[in-house]
């Protein structure tokens, strides 16, 4: 068995969704920073322009990733990205993304992302941290902050033998502190922006203390050429529209109440 | 022949079928023949309820729903939602024809006193009044969208459910989902929610002779698609494997303990091919 590995500061993103460029902006931000190791969660591909352009930028920074479900949807050549989304406009557009990442992400890429770990453990300081996509049981489970209750995030930590628990999948970063020094962090993702009409993305650093300290980033990228990239590609207009506005316009079906309240649509 | 069986992996959604089948409609499609006159199943009292929520949260419960019948019925509705909203994000299913602005107000009052999410799903079956009304009964219709608009000027985003008349796969073509998509936006409800679901072969709509899932059709079918792998429900007489199979005798996996009802269950009813072959989920997501 590997031993596990221990750090005291540490980059952690989710969801790129084929954004090379908002992942050039964070990693030279990460750079300036001072981190130990960078790690990904998953979910490199879907939405954006070009997939392939965002391997090479994973591989020279030895960013230390893990699959996501539309990873291990791309790598095993399954027919959708394993969303689970049953509104036939949601089904409609995940399907757009889906097929032209497929199209466009090489063989080698594929298997690469075949080759991904579904979880990682690290020591941060004395605290164990899990690493998971969307939940530890379920690559594609969506923990929301007003969806994910106390009673569920302690039982995750109590069978992972777990002080921290991070995951992404939902596109909107959160942290919740329990008792006894133990946190569940959504870091976010880099791919688009959170439904707050905001045009930047973010991302977390964690920095092991008398108690965790968590720091959500914001990341600025040239979103503009992203879109006119999305547009040359022939993207749907309302992935582009997210990219310029900062407004989520597909894939609502999944939002519970409380979040898709604070959005535009 | 045997019957096939569904293991269970982990408790993720309790359902509370809190009024039994008494209700103030009388679809003509419901999947418990609910009513208003002598309910065969009965309403469960707080202390039940409160007891399964309990139990639930040490399981590490997801969600929780409510239905009936009709939820808005009960007496303690309004204390048994709180009482769930601070152990996990809820759903209430109605037929909206009880939510006037005072309950509305009620309503909002408890989405803000909580940090999760409280869903409340709306039945409508048509867009037309008089198609709906064929369906739900008299008047159900211009309730249920009053319930809607009150609830959205509320900010409370209540999700309209419909109920597609097909047995075997949710059709995007019928268009049913864009046509209730666009109705809302027509009545300025700008973040339209829109779940529909299946007719189910039970209840009102029962079927003589309705197949049955068997062990062959079943082979290497990923039994995480069935709700009832991860589902149990609180109602009259003990816990259940599903909240479409509520109340019947052979669906009751235990008595009163949920733990107890961490066990195979029996696919044994024909609204098990209508899950099987749609996906179907009665969860909101």
């Amino acid at each position: 068995m590997q031993a596990i590995k221990e750090y005291r500061r540490i980059a952690v993103f989710g969801g790129i969704y084929n954004n090379a460029l908002a992942l050039e902006a964070m990693l030279e931000d990460v750079y300036k920073r001072e981190v130990e190791a960078v790690f990904c969660l998953g979910d490199m591909g879907g939405f954006g322009p070009h997939p392939d352009r965002v391997f090479p930028l994973l591989k020279a920074a030895g960013v230390l990733a893990i699959q996501g479900n539309y990873d291990e949807s791309l790598a095993l050549g399954k027919g959708d990205c394993g969303c689970g989304y049953t509104d036939p406009r949601d089904n409609f557009f995940a399907r757009v993304s889906y097929e032209y990442t497929f199209q466009n992400t090489s063989l080698n890429n594929k298997a690469w992302l075949g080759r991904l770990p579904k979880q990682r453990r690290i020591r941060l300081g004395p605290l164990q941290v899990s690493m998971c996509h969307g939940s530890p049981r379920t690559i594609n489970e969506f923990l929301w902050e007003s969806s994910t209750p106390n009673g569920l995030v302690q039982k995750f930590l109590r069978h992972g033998g777990t002080d921290v628990l991070l995951c992404t999948h939902t596109g909107i970063k959160w942290q919740r502190r329990l008792p006894e020094g133990k946190h569940l962090v959504n870091v976010g993702v880099i791919g688009r922006p959170e439904n707050d009409g905001q045009t930047n993305v973010w991302y977390t650093i964690l920095t092991a203390g008398d108690d965790l300290q968590v720091e959500f980033v914001p990341v600025h990228y040239d979103h503009e050429r992203l879109a006119l990239e999305m547009e040359q590609e022939g993207l749907p207009p309302e992935f582009i529209e997210t990219i310029r506005t900062g407004w989520w316009t597909t894939c609502m079906e999944i939002l519970p109440a409380k979040e898709r309240r604070r959005g535009k649509y | 022949m045997s019957t096939p069986v569904s293991p269970f992996s982990y408790l993720s959604t309790l359902w509370v079928q809190l009024t039994g089948t008494w209700c103030n409609l009388q679809c003509v499609h419901c999947i418990n023949a609910s009513g208003p006159k002598n309910p065969w199943l009965k309403s469960l009292d707080p202390k039940t309820v409160k007891r399964s929520i309990r139990e639930a949260e040490t399981f590490g419960v997801k969600e929780i729903y409510f239905t009936g019948g009709e939820p808005f019925l009960h007496e303690d509705i309004l204390d048994l939602l709180a009482f769930a909203l601070q152990a996990a994000p809820t759903t209430i299913l109605t037929n909206g024809t009880m939510i006037n602005g005072t309950v509305a107000d009620a309503l909002a009052a408890l989405a803000s006193q909580t940090p999760y999410s409280f869903e409340i799903r709306v039945s409508i079956d048509d867009i037309d009044a008089e198609q709906n009304d064929r369906i739900r009964g008299k008047g159900a219709w211009a309730k249920a969208l009053k319930a809607i608009q009150l609830l959205h000027a509320r900010g409370l985003l209540p999700i309209l459910t419909a109920t597609e008349p097909v047995h075997q796969s949710l059709s995007e073509e019928s268009g049913l989902y864009t046509r209730f998509r666009n109705f809302l936006l027509s009545l300025g409800i700008d973040k339209p929610r829109v779940k529909i679901i299946p007719i189910f072969p039970i209840g009102r709509m029962a079927v003589v002779g309705a197949p049955l899932l068997t062990e062959e059709v079943l082979q290497g079918f990923d039994f995480s698609l069935l709700q009832c792998s991860e589902t149990r429900v609180v109602a009259d007489g003990g816990i259940y494997s599903c909240p479409i199979l509520a109340g019947l005798a052979e669906a009751r996996l235990s008595e009163e303990s949920l733990q107890d009802s961490f066990k195979p269950c029996r696919l044994y009813h024909p609204a098990c091919v209508t899950c099987y072959h749609t996906g179907m989920t009665c969860k909101n997501f």
